[in-house]
């Protein structure tokens, strides 16, 4: 995305704040993409709980799961989301995957899950960077 | 009886056989058989803060139940939005091209002809169904935590009110019991969060539980709300009420409702005669 595109993505934005009053983050204390979008400079573009109630309650409809989602490639990962990264590049899936699994699966009586071949990932991911 | 496509998501399919088996048993009650999506994959949704990747996650996933020619039934909030997403983004043509040729190098080809719809949305398109299976009266007062991330955005996900949700409320009213109204009922559980900061996750997680201390039970229907509102209760330091609220997925409560025996719905003994005294 282009400087451009981002300055596009906030031109509807009158800083009203109401996406910051119903943000859990801001009302736990912490600065989320709401406190960017205030005008603050102390907010992190990860802490959020996904809930979208911001963008729903925005009376401009600005886009704001993707400039949060922006925002987060020019900050560094928090290790619990590089930890689910990094398990579906290798698995497919947000955990790791061990015969662990069918085994849990069977004990509840449950079919043994039919997993996602590890060639079909990468043909997934191919031209990842 | 109907059959349909399950996606249970990567917690529930490797963490949570209790939700699933519960899920299964409940729904065959009312007429719709699950399968199970064979190779489904993650939903996409840890890739999107990385990089474009989970459009080809999602696309892959919707196409096997494309494959089966089932729709979708999904467990999880983020699970349920992200597919939801990807669905709306691949009206796009030239992008549904440029997927469908990496998708094409496992023989599969995104048409769009299936819907994935949250557990919720498709239960309370059956509430006389589940009135009639009721048998055993649950004189318990339930809190409920919505699935957030299934109710918005609104524009995709248009099944309930997106910021007054009462899907829940009502699935748990067709079975006779109490819903109670608490303070932090519209809020989030503090699972994703707990992703990006411990301290703060489990705080929303504490407030949640707290305010959820009028009820008996507190019934959520997310792998991700059960993660952290049941198995990390633990570690939540609640400051008021029982050492331990129950948690239970929202086809556990309906299944004890139906008399389906406690163990097909992954709730323990003790768990059981809280809940239901000395009828059990």
């Amino acid at each position: 995305m282009s400087g451009g595109e981002m300055e596009a993505l906030l031109e509807d934005c009158t800083q009203c704040g109401l996406c910051r009053e119903v943000c859990i983050v801001e009302t736990l204390g912490g600065h989320s993409i709401t406190s960017f979008l205030c005008g603050e400079e102390e907010y992190s573009s990860w802490l959020c709980s996904s809930c979208w109630r911001c963008q729903e309650v925005c009376p401009q409809g600005v886009d704001i799961h993707s400039i949060m989602m922006e925002k987060r490639r020019e900050e560094e990962p928090p290790a619990g989301h590089e930890s689910n990264l990094v398990n579906v590049l290798r698995f497919g899936y947000a955990l790791p995957v061990d015969d662990s699994v069918n085994e849990l699966r069977r004990l509840h009586g449950l079919d043994e899950a039919q997993l996602i071949p590890g060639e079909w990932v990468k043909i997934l991911l191919q031209g990842q960077e | 009886m109907r059959t349909m496509g399950l996606f249970p998501g990567c917690l529930v399919l490797q963490r949570m056989p209790q939700y699933e088996k519960a899920t299964k048993r409940v729904l065959r009650e009312v007429g719709v058989h699950l399968e199970n999506i064979p190779h489904a994959a993650c939903c996409g949704a840890p890739l999107e803060s990385f990089n474009d990747k989970w459009l080809h996650f999602a696309a892959y996933n919707l196409c096997l139940a494309e494959r089966m020619g089932r729709d979708m039934v999904t467990l999880c909030g983020n699970c349920t939005n992200v597919l939801l997403r990807a669905s709306a983004a691949l009206d796009d043509t030239s992008l549904r091209l440029e997927i469908n040729e990496t998708l094409d190098k496992i023989g599969l080809r995104y048409d769009g002809r299936m819907e994935a719809r949250h557990l919720v949305q498709l239960l309370v398109e059956h509430l006389d169904e589940l009135r009639e299976k009721v048998s055993r009266e649950l004189p318990i007062k339930v809190a409920v935590t919505h699935p957030c991330q299934a109710l918005r955005p609104s524009e995709l996900a248009r099944f309930d009110d997106p910021l007054k949700p009462q899907a829940m409320r009502r699935i748990v009213e067709a079975i006779g019991a109490d819903v109670v109204d608490y303070d932090a009922e519209h809020d989030c559980c503090g699972s994703t969060l707990y992703l990006a900061d411990e301290r703060l996750g489990l705080e929303a997680g504490r407030r949640k539980l707290d305010s959820a201390g009028v009820a008996d039970v507190l019934v959520d229907a997310c792998g991700n709300c059960q993660l952290l509102l049941d198995r990390f209760q633990g570690l939540l330091g609640k400051s008021s009420g029982p050492a331990k609220l129950t948690v239970l997925t929202l086809p556990q409560l309906l299944g004890l409702a139906m008399g389906i025996d406690a163990e097909d719905l992954g709730v323990g003994p003790a768990t059981t005669r809280a809940l239901l005294g000395s009828s059990v």
